[in-house]
């Protein structure tokens, strides 16, 4: 019978003896490469209990146990390392991404609630805040170094704010730096996320804009899962607290996780946010079966689907009539 | 001053204040997760945390663990290599195949095997064991702790085509991987008799408990094909 091993292909007889060897050469990586070659593999496997080691012996692939040893640990270490480099794809690479701006926003947004705190002590009536106060204080240190030019100079002049010392002003101004470079940061993150979901899955961004579409690949675990998900799985991809109590304590089901964002659904009205959120989750499904089949664009995908809501909303114009809360007494219906 | 008591071929007890599970550091000065290095008579232990490790408190609760310095083992479900760092440094002159599906788990992996020569790692789905039948040989024992609903049908799978003759299979079952709400007794019992029954030729089953105070819901299986 044939073996295929990770050191050539050999021909037994019935006994196990090796009547015939193709082997391969000794080299690192085109052992690795034949190695990765074999893993999917279903034909000529080697016999259950088959000793490779002593066949690598027998056949004279090696002429040690210890070189036996010595070699199959580099192949198996090279093969690892191409399987893992291979593993960062492209939708790999946004995830990281999405998990960055998650941490920079967190960090921004604290950090520059602590500078507000902070600088408010000595110019509370500035009215800036998040960025523009971080540019501010970077900028100017104390309201004293103002110009007149600037609309904030008079109140300024007349704030009640208590004088900024200059080592105080030193420590804040440079803090004010580090929270203006985490606003930019910030922004270069978002570009790379759109010009990269642009490249991997253009029809996801199309449908859900990019950043909704980064972060469902996020939660789904990669371009692949997503396309795998049902639309219905799609429609509450991060609602899974309100889905466990659905789930548990037959709370009335989620209608939507984190798609709600997109604008179709948030803009509607609630009576037909349920139905809008179906057809949107059912394009992002086909969106992302797109991305990840073929990769080729297709703009129809929101024209179709904006004409879908258009249709809901048109037969949905008002609010379904209240219907009787469970557990209060039923009335008689009353006919007309 | 520490005092070294030999508990099995490769596992010891070193005694400095107290009681602690350790291993011959194979790769010495170098720690893995955080451990601690003990010097006794010029050799370097490292200490072994039952918590982190299934197969240390395995050791713990008296299973007996079949390992020789030149065991060869099939370890399936190596994470980011606590417990292999230990069985590596107990066969030192033997071999530990390194079986992980996680490529990021297989990063850390990597990390050690450069170090270690014995330990050889392998990116594969333990429940396809088909996809490195042309690396591994036949092995002494094989190490399970993939955490799976389908544990039991894995290790079968991997002790038909691997384990040799009267050798020995050990086995972590996590209730709560099995089944989230139900009684974690009623899944080992079940468990147990998959292994037992559903597979050709069966296992049989020399010792289970469970993995108290170390890990909660945890059960330790020894296990021989009949
Ligand atoms: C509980 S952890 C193992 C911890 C490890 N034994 C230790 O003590 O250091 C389970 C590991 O099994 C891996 N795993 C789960 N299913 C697997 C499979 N089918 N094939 C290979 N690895 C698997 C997971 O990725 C995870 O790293």
């Amino acid at each position: 019978m044939k073996i295929n091993t990770w050191f050539g292909v050999l021909e037994t007889d019935r006994a196990g003896k090796i009547l015939e060897s193709r082997l391969l050469s000794k080299d690192v990586r085109e052992l690795a490469l034949h190695s990765l070659s074999l893993r999917d593999n279903r034909s000529d496997l080697s016999p259950e209990g088959f000793d490779l080691k002593a066949a690598a012996l027998e056949c004279g692939f090696v002429e040690s146990s210890a070189e036996y040893y010595s070699l199959l640990h580099k192949i198996t270490l090279e093969a690892a390392k191409l399987q893992v480099s291979g593993a960062l794809t492209p939708d790999q690479r946004i995830i990281q991404a999405v998990e960055a701006l998650d941490d920079v926003n967190e960090t921004t947004n604290s950090l520059s609630e602590r500078l507000s705190e902070w600088y408010g002590g000595y110019f509370p009536e500035s009215g800036l805040a998040g960025e523009d106060l971080s540019l501010f204080i970077a900028k100017y240190g104390s309201r004293e170094n103002l110009d007149p030019q600037d609309p904030l100079y008079s109140k300024a002049r007349s704030s009640m704010g208590a004088k900024l010392e200059p080592a105080d002003e030193v420590l804040l101004k440079g803090f004010a730096e580090s929270v203006c470079s985490l606003y930019e940061r910030r922004r270069q993150i978002e570009t790379y996320i759109e010009n990269s979901m642009e490249l991997v899955a253009p029809n996801l961004k199309l449908v859900a804009g990019p950043m909704l579409g980064a972060r469902l690949i996020s939660l789904a675990g990669s371009l692949e899962k997503l396309a795998e998900f049902p639309s219905s799985t799609i429609q509450v991809i991060g609602a899974s607290k309100a889905l466990f109590k659905h789930l548990r304590a037959r709370a009335p089901s989620p209608k939507h996780g984190i798609i709600y964002s997109q604008p179709l659904i948030n803009t509607a009205p609630w009576w037909v946010r349920g139905k809008i959120a179906r057809a949107v989750a059912s394009k992002l499904s086909l969106a992302a079966r797109i991305d990840f089949y073929s990769g080729k664009k297709d703009p129809s995908l929101t024209e179709k689907l904006e004409t879908k809501v258009l249709l809901i909303r048109t037969l949905n114009p008002r609010p379904p009539q209240k219907k009787q809360e469970s557990g209060a007494k039923p009335r008689k219906k009353r006919r007309k | 001053m520490a005092e070294v008591k030999k508990l099995s071929d490769g596992i010891f007890e070193v005694i400095k204040g107290k009681k602690q599970l350790a291993t011959k550091n194979l790769d010495p000065g170098k720690t893995v997760y955080g451990e601690k290095l003990i010097q006794v008579e010029g050799i370097e232990y490292r200490t072994w945390d039952p918590r982190r490790s299934k197969l240390g408190a395995m050791i713990l609760k008296k299973f007996n663990i079949p390992l020789k310095e030149d065991s060869k083992v099939l370890y399936l479900g190596g994470a980011s290599g606590t417990t292999i760092s230990h069985v590596s440094d107990i066969v030192s002159e033997g071999a530990v195949y390194a079986v992980e599906f996680s490529p990021r788990s297989m990063r850390d992996l990597i990390g050690l095997a450069s170090r270690r020569k014995n330990v050889y790692p392998i990116l594969a789905d333990a429940g396809k064991p088909d996809s490195y039948s042309h690396l591994v040989e036949p092995v002494d024992l094989i190490f399970q702790d993939v955490a799976q609903p389908n544990q039991a049908e894995i290790a079968a799978r991997n002790a038909i085509r691997f384990l040799k003759k009267d050798r020995y299979l050990l086995l972590s079952i996590k209730a709560r991987s099995i089944d989230t709400v139900a009684n974690p007794k009623e899944v080992f019992k079940e468990e147990v008799r998959k292994l037992e029954k559903a597979f050709e030729p069966g296992f049989e089953i020399l010792n289970a408990k469970d993995l108290m105070p170390y890990h909660e819901d945890h059960l330790g299986v020894v296990a021989k094909l009949k």
